[in-house]
């Protein structure tokens, strides 16, 4: 559990007892299962993008529960560092001489494991998950921290 | 050659990392950078009779792109000038720069200004040529306007930017123009009977002289170089002599070989450049800055320079390559002086400044040197190629030659003013103590005044460097040498004219300055840029209030009838024969029942709420086609999307007012019901008509491949990663910016003015929010 912080306004739509109740497993549960589908992307439904959207949508019932965000790091900082992933995956394979993104992937087997596939394919994917991840918490964040006493002025 | 492209870019990132713990002792590892660039003087003493090498690295092959680095003779020379002057800047700036200077930023910029312009004079392959120069407008941008603060610096970096970006556009039709034309898109793989041959060629040229023109300052693009000044001295020095403002020059020289020919190539080019060295000449004697006084020389003697090489003969390209040489040597000593002044009086005004000379000996003697270089009094460089350029310009004409010694004179005139501030009794601002420089200032400035007096003293050593690029730019026929005395010509004679024509103008410098203040124009190319600015803004900001100040149903109106138009004029154009509709899929009946429901459900709603809900609706039940149709993979994406989309819209409408219905009149009703049947069945014919394939599908390539190539059996996600990774590398950066964009909106939203446009009421920062710097 993160410390609580003190905010200067009290947030809307958060302070209920039952939302917390289920947002404290159902936040584990989803977190886990977009990981999943993050892992599983390469040969089954799923991937970075599905996975991103699915962690943004636990973080912000996260927020919404709790009134304060689960993350140590504001999340549009998530959004270069996920593009410098994904763009320097794609780099090594032209350093080596082959076609700029060009994947990767070979089979570890472990007797504890079994078969195993790696593919590098998963560092590009793990680029687009940290995009989206920050791209649309950076949104949400931003549009649930506006005040709605605050009467914003149209043109003038 | 690769490398001394490359280096310094890798070393502008160490140094913008370094600049925070080295401090001004960054400049030391920036010189490093330009090291490859220096040792390129090796094959440049090959030449002019070795053959060039040449380093391709491959890029987008089927593009016909590489990182094609040509290293002829010209190219070298001017790669190794650019090796020296970054090097002299880098280690000058480490004694200039003040102790509250962001180091690392500085180093970074320099270091990546010097890389894209060592990249331009060395490659080979046009569109990378273009990507370079492109790359130089950007540099410089963030060079000038490095003090950012001052909004001066900020005007100069904008009118910089816009200035040379609009040759650079010029420059990448030429580019395509060329390519087309000439078979290739190597410069020296072009095939030239076939360019002369096509009627692109003279669109071409003319779109490679814009460029040049705006890059090298020529009339009337020049506004931009004067105020470009606002960048730190040592960074002035480097662009004024040997990079950005050469760039123009060096492509003129390059493709003069192929635009030669033409009569078009020199009768635009050498006017251009005579009116400009005469017009620079002639403000730039009536500047007190030292620094205008030196950017608008820096003008004039560009336009010497491309009339030069717009000759378009063997003499006339030897004469400019001596000349660039003899210019980069005087022009970057002299800006180094004129730092040195201001950094030890703290002003650069001629009329505040006097008697310099006893207080900072060795300054002056710099100073005298590059100067007399300048003005083309013996026994210094510029002497001698000035009595060459007389030479050329004797071979001319009458009209030629007396333009070239009424600028010569203008410049003998403005150079002996720039002096003045050495003689006399000794001015200076109160509380400035002028001494000697220290020698990291001094030890730059006076390493290029003696060059520029050893290109006089030896004219050898001169004419060996210029003659290095004899075979590159097509002067191994001229028989010319640098010599000082070459016995009683019509050239000496006329040197003599611009030396009586100096002495006058300094002489009557009272009656010059009044003279000066009735020609000045009330129209001059700056008032055109900024009414052109100005036009523009007025311009958008009256269109926008014209179309984006509707209503939001207005807008929507707008856009759902182009969308019909569009759909509609496909279709009209391209009639399918569609496809007999099979029996439909029962399983989507009551994908298609929720879909029509959430449609109407959106209309009925009578608050926002659930008319998101039910908006909604038509998304999941969009998701659920997909899974009918299995594809689980959309599915997953539009079901997540969807539940983000709805929870986004409800976080909006929470700082919404109350809901209420626009009225709407009977007419506006039957209109809109229209646009909305119009844009669904335009859609819907489209979607129909997309069904029939006109080609075989791609599809089954991929599932055979997706497995074998890319190790995975989910199709979509190995086309997502791997097939088309780039697009999704594309796809993301977008995301990342719509995320940026919409923060930003946002948070200036939060900072929203009080009523009434009050002072701004401070939001407090919430968690998780970092404090904007």
């Amino acid at each position: 559990m993160s410390p609580e912080r003190r905010t200067p306004t009290p947030p809307p739509l958060s302070g209920d007892p039952i939302l917390r109740t289920v947002s404290r497993a159902v936040f584990a549960l989803v977190i886990l299962f977009a990981l999943l589908l993050l892992w599983r992307g390469h040969n089954a439904p799923g991937g970075g993008f599905i996975a991103g959207l699915m962690t943004a949508c636990a973080l912000i019932l996260h927020r919404i529960a709790y009134g304060h965000t689960a993350l140590r790091v504001d999340p549009a900082r998530l959004v270069p560092w996920g593009l410098a992933l994904s763009f320097v995956t794609g780099l090594v394979p032209y350093l080596l001489g082959r076609p700029y993104l060009k994947s990767d992937y070979g089979y570890i087997t472990t007797a504890l494991t079994g078969e195993f596939e790696w593919a590098t394919a998963l560092l590009f994917d793990l680029g687009v998950y940290l995009v989206v991840v920050g791209g649309s918490l950076a949104i949400a964040y931003g549009l649930i921290e506006v005040n709605p006493q605050e009467r914003v002025e149209g043109d003038e | 050659m690769t490398l001394a492209v490359f280096l310094p870019f890798l070393f502008a990132a160490l140094c913008a990392w370094l600049g925070t713990r080295l401090e001004r002792r960054t400049g030391y590892v920036a010189a490093l950078a330009f090291v490859p660039a220096l040792l390129l003087a090796l094959p440049l003493s090959g030449m002019p009779g070795a053959s060039p090498a040449l380093e391709v690295t491959r890029w987008v092959p089927t593009l016909g792109l590489a990182l094609a680095f040509r290293g002829d003779g010209f190219s070298l020379l001017f790669a190794v000038l650019i090796g020296v002057i970054g090097t002299l800047a880098s280690l000058y700036a480490v004694a200039y720069l003040s102790e509250r200077e962001r180091f690392g930023r500085f180093y970074a910029y320099l270091l990546l200004f010097g890389g894209s312009m060592l990249g331009l004079v060395l490659s080979d392959n046009l569109v990378v040529l273009f990507g370079f120069w492109e790359m130089t407008s950007v540099t410089s941008f963030l060079l000038i306007g490095l003090w950012h603060t001052r909004s001066a610096a900020r005007d100069g970096a904008v009118k910089a930017f816009l200035v040379s970006a609009l040759g650079g556009l010029a420059l990448l039709a030429a580019v395509a123009l060329l390519g087309i034309a000439g078979g290739s898109t190597t410069l020296s793989g072009l095939d030239v009977e076939a360019l002369r041959a096509s009627p692109l060629f003279t669109p071409a040229l003319l779109l490679t002289l814009l460029a040049a023109f705006t890059k090298s300052a020529q009339l009337p693009f020049h506004l931009w170089l004067p105020t470009a000044m606002e960048a730190p001295t040592p960074v002035s020095a480097f662009l004024h002599s040997a990079t950005m403002v050469k760039a123009g020059v060096v492509l003129v020289a390059k493709f003069g070989l192929l635009f030669g020919s033409s009569p078009l190539w020199g009768g635009i080019i050498v006017p251009v450049g005579l009116a400009t060295l005469v017009w620079g000449a002639w403000i730039a004697l009536r500047q007190t800055d030292l620094k205008a006084l030196l950017a608008y020389s820096t003008v004039s003697q560009l336009g010497l320079l491309m009339s030069l090489y717009g000759l378009a003969d063997a003499e006339g390209r030897f004469t400019a390559t001596a000349h660039l040489l003899n210019h980069a040597a005087f022009k970057a000593a002299l800006f180094f002086v004129v730092g040195i002044i201001d950094h030890e009086t703290g002003t650069r005004e001629v009329p505040r400044l006097g008697g310099l000379r006893k207080a900072m000996p060795l300054t002056f003697a710099a100073a005298l040197l590059a100067s007399l270089s300048m003005a083309g009094v013996p026994p210094l460089g510029g002497f001698i190629s000035k009595e060459l350029f007389y030479e050329a310009m004797l071979h001319r004409g009458p009209v030629f030659i007396a333009v070239a010694v009424l600028g010569s004179a203008l410049t003998f005139a403005y150079s002996f003013r720039l002096l003045r501030v050495f003689w006399g009794p000794p001015r200076h601002p109160p509380g400035a103590e002028p001494h000697e420089a220290p020698p990291g200032l001094l030890v730059p400035a006076g390493l290029l005044a003696l060059t520029a007096l050893a290109f006089g003293l030896l004219p050898g050593s001169a004419e060996a460097l210029t003659r290095t690029a004899q075979n590159a730019l097509n002067f191994a026929t001229h028989r010319g040498h640098l010599k000082l005395w070459h016995g009683v010509t019509p050239a000496l004679l006329a040197t003599l004219l611009t030396w009586g024509l100096g002495a006058v103008l300094i002489g009557q410098a009272a009656q010059v300055g009044v003279l000066g203040r009735r020609l000045t124009p009330r129209v001059n190319a700056n008032t055109v840029y900024y009414a052109l600015t100005e036009g523009v803004n007025v311009l958008s900001s009256r269109l926008i209030a014209r179309t984006q100040g509707l209503a939001l149903p207005d807008q929507l109106r707008i856009m759902l009838g182009a969308a019909a138009l569009i759909a509609g004029y496909a279709v009209w154009r391209a009639p399918q024969v569609f496809h007999p509709v099979g029996t439909p899929p029962l399983a989507l009946l009551p994908v298609a029942a929720l879909l029509v429901a959430g449609a109407v459900g959106v209309l009925l709603a009578r608050s926002r709420l659930t008319a998101v809900v039910v908006t909604g609706l038509t998304g999941f039940g969009s998701a659920a086609a997909f899974l009918a149709l299995r594809a689980p993979d959309l599915a997953l994406t539009q079901l997540l999307v969807e539940a983000v989309t709805v929870i986004l819209f409800l976080l909006v409408f929470r700082s919404l007012p109350r809901s209420r219905d626009l009225p709407r009149t009977r007419w506006r009703y039957a209109l809109d019901l229209l646009l909305a049947a119009s844009a669904g069945l335009g859609a819907t014919l489209l979607v129909l008509a997309g069904v029939r394939f006109l080609a075989p599908p791609i599809s089954p390539y991929y599932l055979a491949n997706s497995y074998r190539l890319g190790g995975g059996r989910n199709v979509v996600n190995v086309l997502l990663v791997d097939f088309r990774g780039f697009d999704t590398l594309g796809e993301i950066t977008v995301v990342g910016m719509v995320a940026l964009a919409v923060l930003g909106l946002v948070r200036l939203g939060k900072k929203g003015r009080a009523p009434g446009g009050g002072a701004p009421t401070p939001v407090p920062a919430t968690p998780g929010e970092k404090e904007e710097a």
